[in-house]
């Protein structure tokens, strides 16, 4: 018996098919299925009192001619964006200090890092409520009584329009720093320690070894997280929905809410599948972006 | 003998552990009635009655529930919650009742009331009112839950509605017109509160409290068609003026700027307890709240008026409630579920909580009512508007909303901000 026979089939001879075909219908079940029917229902009439009774392009223009869309755009593009960025860097900086505490024997590290992950554990709806009792305006609200002790304040965190964003992305922060902390900590920790080694003995300081080690050696890690974190922000609306409602008038409306808005007020089905729609695509192509810009890299 | 003495001593012991165990699995989490029951109907309530946080209150609904089930053994309710987000819950459960898989009863939100009328999902429950029942409701309530053919297609169990509140130790006379309330909210600013709270907020409470000044003028939202005409020729100059006593409430210090962030009632009690709060709109289920709350000598300070008017004679309210209706067609359940709106909640469940009843007969019936602000209350229903029952309705409230935190927040003037709320009103209103 030859060795090649012992080894079984070669990967040539490899037929994957049935086996990939559970994983296949039950994504095909779960998530196409789904987004096709949106699909079918953004080109209907229906709402949620009526079914749909033909196709009809009148949603889509209803949708894309709403004078409120462009603002909602706006606002979801500065909450994507600021969030995204610092949720990276707060993430990061986290889950260094964690490794270097971890390094160094610092006892508390497994505290800081439950603690930072209890955060996450907190659902949506919870975590608006928190920040909305944080960031009560009364005189007797506790971020603004803890500034009035130190002389500051008091800050219009929800009633100023573009302050009650900055306290949304806030509120969303606090909670979505450890995702980006145990992606980033993970990372970290699979670095070759060799490596640090040697630029230790090299003599390289903690800017160089971060620039020239660390970074390079976490570019996957945070292309996954980019395109985590852009979609896990772009859906965010639960927390948003508890802290202001969208408002003051639609300062915080941001792309998820006001689909919920438009489904849930205006009753309106096909508009509200529509801006779904919309929000895939939009996911889409951010993932589809960063995936591009991290094999330009690469190559 | 023996024996006997030995049974007698056994007896309690094996009894007593038995009783209150059935007794209490009469109320379960998601049941009333024993599991075997042969015959079940689904309900879905609010969690402010039979499972609210309360436990006086839950204790009286519990109570009421065990005598009217204990009265049918034959039956189990199987009970459904549903959370506090009403447009989320009553679209869904339109949605689930057009495709067959609602429950056989529900609450329904009386601003929900029209839409479930217009999509023929409500199913009559004429065996257990009798035209008396029907008579004795408060005109609005009467023509919300009947149809043209008299059918009683839902049990409006409770009103409620907007009211002053102040705090009369710093506003001594209630103010009747807008200018008053105006003034009297300076002056509370000047000693050091906050003026007059109101609901600013992203939430229907905004919308709904506000439009008591709108109605005031006799504004219509509608047409008798159901068409949004809130934002045309007359109705626009009123909508107008309420947004620009509302502006200059906050622009001059009569308001705090806090009211656009402001999205519960509760705020307004924890303000009163504070002692930071000296007048407040809210609603007349505050009154109780806040005699549990404050201390007896601090509560003593609080009085209730009717909401300032731009005139002392030109007054309104915005009355509002929950209503529960079969969905059903089986005739046995429609009775049950009408039933239980007139056995345990309206009557009874409305005096456990101190609601309002829609029936006058039933405020003679219950010493709840005898207070001295139910007079007041009674006083400002006259004035009372119902939200209306169109279909359209919640855009307009979400439009509303908008429009006055744009206004209050100083980033539209109200001309340009109900201009803009028209625009989607009738955008949305086109495509329904």
């Amino acid at each position: 018996m030859s060795a090649r026979a012992d080894r079984g089939p070669g990967p040539g001879s490899a037929r994957p098919a049935p086996w990939l075909a559970p994983a296949v219908l039950v994504l095909a079940a779960f998530y196409a299925v789904p987004v096709l029917d949106v699909a079918r229902l953004s080109l209907s009439d229906a709402t949620m009192v009526r079914p749909a009774t033909g196709v009809s392009t009148a949603a889509l223009r209803a949708i894309l001619t709403d004078p409120a869309l462009p603002q909602v755009l706006g606002t979801t593009l500065i909450f994507v964006a600021v969030n995204v960025v610092a949720l990276q860097v707060l993430g990061l900086m986290i889950a260094l200090a964690l490794v270097r505490g971890e390094r160094r024997g610092l006892r508390g590290m497994t505290a800081f890092r439950t603690l930072v992950l209890a955060a996450w554990v907190v659902p949506g709806i919870a975590n608006g409520l928190i920040w909305q009792m944080l960031f009560d305006e009364a005189p007797y609200g506790t971020l603004n009584s803890l500034l009035g002790y130190v002389g500051a304040g008091p800050v219009a965190w929800l009633s100023d329009p573009r302050m009650a964003l900055v306290s949304a992305v806030i509120a969303n922060l606090w909670q979505g720093t450890a995702f980006s902390m145990i992606v980033f900590y993970a990372a970290r920790r699979g670095i070759d320690p060799t490596l640090y080694e040697v630029a230790q003995i090299d003599a390289a300081g903690p800017w160089r070894i971060f620039r020239s080690i660390t970074l390079p050696l976490l570019r996957r890690a945070i292309a996954v997280n980019t395109v985590l974190v852009s979609v896990q922000t772009l859906n965010t609306f639960d927390s948003i929905l508890a802290l202001t409602g969208g408002g003051p008038g639609r300062a915080t409306e941001v792309l998820s809410l006001f689909t919920f808005n438009t489904v849930f007020y205006n009753l309106d089905l096909a508009g509200g599948s529509v801006l779904a729609l919309l929000l895939f695509v939009l996911g889409m192509g951010m993932t589809l972006a960063v995936l591009a810009a991290g094999a330009r890299g690469e190559g | 003998m023996k024996t006997t003495i030995l049974a007698a001593a056994l007896a309690p012991a094996l009894v007593l552990p038995i009783a209150p165990s059935a007794a209490q699995e009469l109320i379960a989490r998601n049941r009333v009635g024993l599991p075997d029951a042969p015959n079940t109907l689904t309900f879905r309530l609010t969690s402010y009655d039979l499972y609210a946080s309360d436990p006086a209150t839950r204790t009286a609904f519990e109570d009421l529930f065990r005598d009217f089930i204990a009265a049918r053994p034959d039956w189990k309710i199987e009970t459904q919650l549903q959370t506090g987000n009403i447009g989320q819950e009553q679209a869904r459960l339109l949605q689930q009742t057009q495709a067959g898989r609602g429950p056989d009863c529900a609450m329904i939100d009386s601003s929900q009331l029209a839409l479930f009328k217009d999509t023929g999902v409500l199913q009559p429950m004429n065996m257990v009112f009798s035209e008396a029942d029907v008579a004795d409701l408060f005109p609005y309530v009467r023509e919300a839950v009947t149809n043209e053919a008299g059918e009683v297609l839902a049990w409006w169990w409770f009103t409620d509605l907007r009211v002053l509140y102040r705090d009369t130790s710093v506003v001594p006379e209630a103010p009747q017109t807008w200018e008053a309330l105006r003034e009297a909210g300076l002056a509370s600013a000047e000693a050091g509160r906050e003026g007059l709270l109101f609901n600013g907020g992203r939430w229907e409470g905004t919308a709904f409290d506000w439009l008591a000044h709108f109605w005031a003028q006799d504004g219509q939202l509608v047409d008798e068609d159901g068409a949004p005409v809130f934002a045309q020729g007359e109705n626009r100059e009123k909508m107008l003026n309420a947004l620009r006593f509302y502006r200059d409430l906050v622009d001059s210090g009569a308001a705090p700027r806090r009211v656009t962030a402001i999205t519960d009632y509760d705020t307004f009690n924890a303000a009163a307890a504070a002692g930071t709060a000296s007048m407040f709109i809210g609603g007349n289920w505050q009154y109780g709240q806040l005699r549990t709350t404050l201390p007896e000598d601090h509560f003593a300070d609080w009085e209730v008026s009717q909401i300032p008017g731009p005139d002392a004679e030109s007054r309104a309210t915005g009355t509002g409630g929950w209503s529960i209706a079969a969905l059903s067609s089986d005739p046995a359940k429609r009775q049950l579920c009408g039933e239980i709106a007139k056995e345990i909640y309206a009557g009874p469940g409305n005096a456990a909580q101190g609601l309002l009843p829609t029936s006058a007969a039933i405020y003679d019936q219950f010493d709840t009512y005898d207070g001295p602000e139910y007079d007041l209350f009674a006083e400002a229903l006259e004035n009372g508007v119902a939200r209306p029952g169109a279909a359209i309705y919640p855009e307009i409230s979400n439009q509303i909303q908008i429009m006055l935190g744009d206004v209050l927040a100083g980033t539209a003037e109200p001309e340009a901000a109900l201009d803009a709320a028209g625009r989607a009103v009738q955008a949305a209103y086109d495509r329904q």
